[in-house]
Parts: structure tokens; sequence; C-alpha cells
């Protein structure tokens, strides 16, 4: 059965009101989704495009006004199964200051654990392999409003990675943090993706973030703007700039340079490619037959 | 720093009296209040003083910080010791003296005994707080009171509800630290005028802070439940507490001060 491939998420054309008795605004319409098994999605979208709300949608915090919401296979408006699929999609939010519950890091990772009545010994074990997933280890005794903010994210994620989801659902979980703590935050992520197998689906708004997922995913007003590998989605800058999103910046570059007419390769996404591009245009190596090309 | 305020004073250190299972400190301070007022004469004080002063020595903290703790209700003690003068049974004081025949040996003698015995008490019962953190405090409260569950005491709620609010402290503190601030660059004036002018300064600083603890809250909640928050039903803990030896020596030792005091109290 392994080679069937398998959608962790999956949305029937949902739709989402705070109010459905008023016929307020629909934060989400109509959206149909799947998410593969170990895929690392990237939800991009300005703020109120309704990528929050998505993501609340996928463990049942909220439940569609519309359609149906699959997590794991299960339907999310079955209420006795709630804790099942909440178990299995894990969900990071982006103030670590209001996700952590207890006054110390390991008792808080535990905190959990203790709610789905595992055993203590059991425990002990799992809330160590998560401290040491994160590499957090060193601060297992430190009261946590002592961490600078990657390490207090990096807590929260361990907190929902000692349940062991199958998926984890980040919303902006770096929107919070300097850069360094945002370093952090995303290698924590890719090795979960990497080594724990665990699905990863990031909301963001940092491009450089949404450039290292395997499909991005781009909202606008309650709808899918676009979605596809990055180098698909990055193609597309006019549509993104009159979404008011950017595009990252070795993208814009190539871009610019085609409207030129200097043919540059189109997936370009990062610094280290737009170098390598870049030398290799200089130097002449890619057919420059429209334009002088002086610098 | 400001962030560093904690739910009455905890000095962290590791002596034994900081080791003990907080559970059995409750009780032992149940146990020792409950010897205090049986106290009778001045032998029962000697033990029960005798029996602090050991608590403090073995947990090294500083003399002058238990006599700190004792000044904030010293108006208290010197106001109880005032009444307790004039209504004492007895001889006079003074025979020879008629305007100071009300002065009983009686009256002084329960003035005296009562400083005493607030004395102990207030500084007994701080050594709790002092040598154990606000957290494991509320952990044994709960555990203890855990059997009151059965006559639908929310017991479990009560101590969720404690565990953040502690949890809480130093996040809102912050926060308010930040406002402030804030309040300040935009030209707040919080150091002059009168106390009403001052209370009313506060306002600023005090709805934003209410607004943003309720948006925490909103958060905290659809965080705890990502985390299949349920209740308390079903729950297992993370932490364990079992006696140990110290517990049970700690144990025998109060208990002997408390039956030496009845045995006081009857023969003496």
């Amino acid at each position: 059965m392994s080679n069937i491939k398998t959608e962790i998420i999956k949305t029937e054309n949902i739709s989402f009101s705070y109010n459905p008795e008023e016929n307020s605004a629909l934060v989400l319409d109509g959206i149909d989704l799947e998410i593969e098994q170990n895929s690392f999605v990237a939800i991009l979208g300005h703020n109120g495009s309704g990528k929050s709300t998505l993501a609340k949608n996928f463990n049942g915090i909220l439940l569609p006004t519309g359609g149906k919401v699959y997590a794991c296979g299960i339907d999310t408006a079955q209420s006795d199964k709630i804790l099942e699929i909440r178990r299995n999609m894990g969900m990071v939010f982006q103030n670590p200051d209001n996700q952590i519950i207890a006054t110390v890091v390991d008792e808080d990772i535990a905190f959990a654990l203790e709610n789905l009545g595992v055993p203590h010994d059991e425990m002990v074990q799992r809330v160590d392999e998560a401290l040491e997933i994160v590499g957090m280890t060193e601060y297992k005794h430190h009261a946590p409003h002592r961490l600078s903010g990657g390490q207090k994210q990096r807590v929260a994620i361990a907190g929902i990675i000692a349940m062991r989801p199958k998926c984890l659902i980040m919303d902006e979980p770096t929107a919070m943090l300097d850069p360094k703590g945002r370093k952090e935050v995303m290698a924590t992520i890719k090795r979960l993706k990497s080594e724990q197998g665990v699905t990863v689906v990031l909301i963001t708004h940092y491009m450089d973030e949404a450039v290292q997922a395997d499909r991005v995913i781009v909202m606008d007003d309650g709808k899918i703007l676009v979605d596809g590998t990055p180098e698909y989605v990055f193609q597309n800058v006019g549509l993104l700039h009159s979404v008011a999103l950017d595009v990252p910046q070795a993208a814009e570059l190539m871009y610019k340079l085609r409207e030129y007419d200097i043919k540059v390769p189109i997936s370009v996404l990062n610094e280290k490619d737009c170098v390598e591009v870049l030398s290799k245009l200089l130097e002449g190596k890619i057919d420059n037959n429209h334009r002088e090309f002086n610098l | 720093m400001i962030k560093d305020i904690t739910i009455g004073q905890y000095f962290p250190g590791d002596s034994v009296i900081h080791k003990m299972d907080p559970r059995m400190k409750i009780i032992l301070t149940v146990v020792y209040i409950a010897a205090l007022f049986m106290v009778k004469n001045f032998w029962g004080f000697l033990l029960t003083g005798g029996l602090l002063i050991v608590i403090i020595l073995i947990s090294k903290i500083p003399v002058q910080t238990v006599l700190k703790g004792i000044k904030p209700l010293l108006f208290i003690i010197v106001f109880t010791a005032f009444f307790n003068i004039f209504y004492g049974t007895g001889a006079p004081v003074f025979p020879d003296i008629g305007w100071l025949a009300w002065l009983k040996w009686g009256g002084l003698r329960n003035a005296a005994f009562m400083v005493i015995r607030i004395v102990l008490l207030i500084t007994g019962t701080s050594f709790m707080t002092y040598t154990t953190s606000p957290v494991m405090l509320t952990d044994a409260l709960e555990r203890l009171i855990s059997p009151l569950r059965y006559i639908k005491v929310p017991v479990h709620e009560l101590a969720m509800m404690m565990t953040i609010a502690m949890r809480f402290i130093p996040t809102l503190t912050d926060e308010t630290e930040k406002i402030t601030n804030a309040q300040k660059a935009r030209g707040a004036d919080f150091e002059t005028g009168n106390i009403i002018r001052r209370a009313k300064a506060l306002i600023p600083i005090l709805i934003p802070l209410i607004v943003s603890a309720f948006r925490r809250a909103e958060e905290l909640a659809d965080a705890m439940e990502c985390r299949c928050y349920n209740g308390g039903d079903g729950r297992t803990r993370y932490k364990i507490y079992s006696f140990s030896l110290r517990d049970y020596i700690a144990a025998f030792i109060v208990l002997a001060v408390f039956v030496s005091i009845i045995l006081i109290n009857v023969f003496i």
C-alpha cells in the first residue's frame, strides 16, 4: 500500500464564516485541498487572506461552515474523534508566550501527554525525546520565561512533538522571532520533516521560508490563488505583487532581468543559484542575444 | 529584576528542608500551627520555638530575612498585645499604686504569650513558602485536596487556574512594563499629582493590559485544545511525589513536639 499516495489533510469545498447567522463575509470560500503525507507545504497570504482560519480548520479548532475537512481520513466534525485528530495534527501558534502552560520546560512538554493519559514512565521518556529533537535538552529544568524567543518556540514545538503527531501545522511560528530565532525554528522544522517523517504545513509570510517547502499555496480573500512548487509559484511575480505579496529577492531579480529580455532561468529562488546564474551571465555563457549587456 | 516577582517569598536552596516533599511540609505546618495554639505555658513555647530555631538553622535562610517577614505584622502584634494587657486576671503588678490596679500579672502573661505565639506562627508558616517554590506548593495543594473532588469540588480546575496564573505573572509584568513605557513615550505622567490623579493615570495602562490578557487567554485556550486538553478526567501526572526518609524523620520530630505539648499541658 505504500506506493499509493496518501493525503493527510483533505478539504472538500470548505467555506467558513465567523458569524454564519448574520451572513457575514466568508473568510474561507470554496477551498479544495489535498496535502500528502510527509510533504512540506507552505501557505502564503497577506493578513486577512484566511490562512490562519484555514489552519484552524485542519485540526478541528474551528469547524467549516460548509464542506468537509478530513484529517488523517477522519471527518473533523466527528466530535468523539476530536482528540485523535488533534493528537495527530499538532499545531503551533505564533506567540510562544501564549502556548506555554507550565513554569518549567519539561513540565510544559509533558502537558499534552498528561492530557492523553500517557503512563508516567513512557511520559518521561517521550519528554526527553522531544527535548532532544528540538535540541533543548540542556534547558530541561529552566523557566520558559527566561528563554529567548526562538528557544521558547522550540519548547512549544517540543510540546507538540511529544504527542508524536503525523502532521505539524505551524501558524506563523517565526513571525515574532529575531533572525537567529527564525533560523533555529526553521532548522528544527526541516529536521522534523526529514528525520521524523512529519508532514509540515507552514503558514508564513516570509518568502525565504516558503522557498524551502516542496509546495507553496498562495491564498487571497479566502480562496486559493496559486498552488504548486516554489519554482512554479514564484514565476508569477505579477500575480503575487497584485495581492500585496513579495517574491524571494532572487526570483524578483530574475523577473526584472527577464523584463529586459535577458534570458535567465525561471527556477532561481535562492542566493546561491542566483549568484551562479549571474556569474555565468557576466561571463557571457548565457546567450544574451537581444540586448547589449554592460555593467 | 521585576520579572522575578513570585507569590510568597521563595528562596531557592538545596537544604534538607528545601528537598522535603511539599505535601509533607504543608501537613507538618498545619500540625505545627495546631501545636502552637495548644501551648499553655512557657515550656511549650520553648519546645515549639526550639523546633523553629532548628528549622531556621537547617534551611540556611538568613535570620534577617526571617525577621523582615515579621515587620509588616508588627502593628497587629503590638495591637493584640496592648489589648491583652487590659483583660488580665490575678494579682495586680503594682498593689501599692491605686490607679494602676487594673494592671494584673495575668494580663502581662497573656500579652507576652500572644506576642510569642504570633511571632512563632508567622515565622513558622512562612518557612513553608520560603523553602517551597509556588509551583510545588500548588501542586502539593492540589494533591492534598484532591479527595474533595468526590464532593464535587473542582480541584483540577482550581489547580489549573493557579498554575496558569503563576505562569503568566512574569509575562504580564513584562507587558505592563512595555505599556508603561509606551504611554510614557506619549507623554503620560505617572509620577506627579495626588493619589487620585495618579490612580487615574493608571487607567491607560490597565485597559490595554486587560485587553491583551483576554487575547492571550483566547490563544492559550486554543493552544491547550491543540494539546488535547480535556479537563481533569483521565489525566496522568508527569511529576510524581513520594515520601522519603527525610520526610518521615521530619514528621516524627514534629509529631514528637506535638505530643510533648499535650503531655506538658496534662502534667504541668
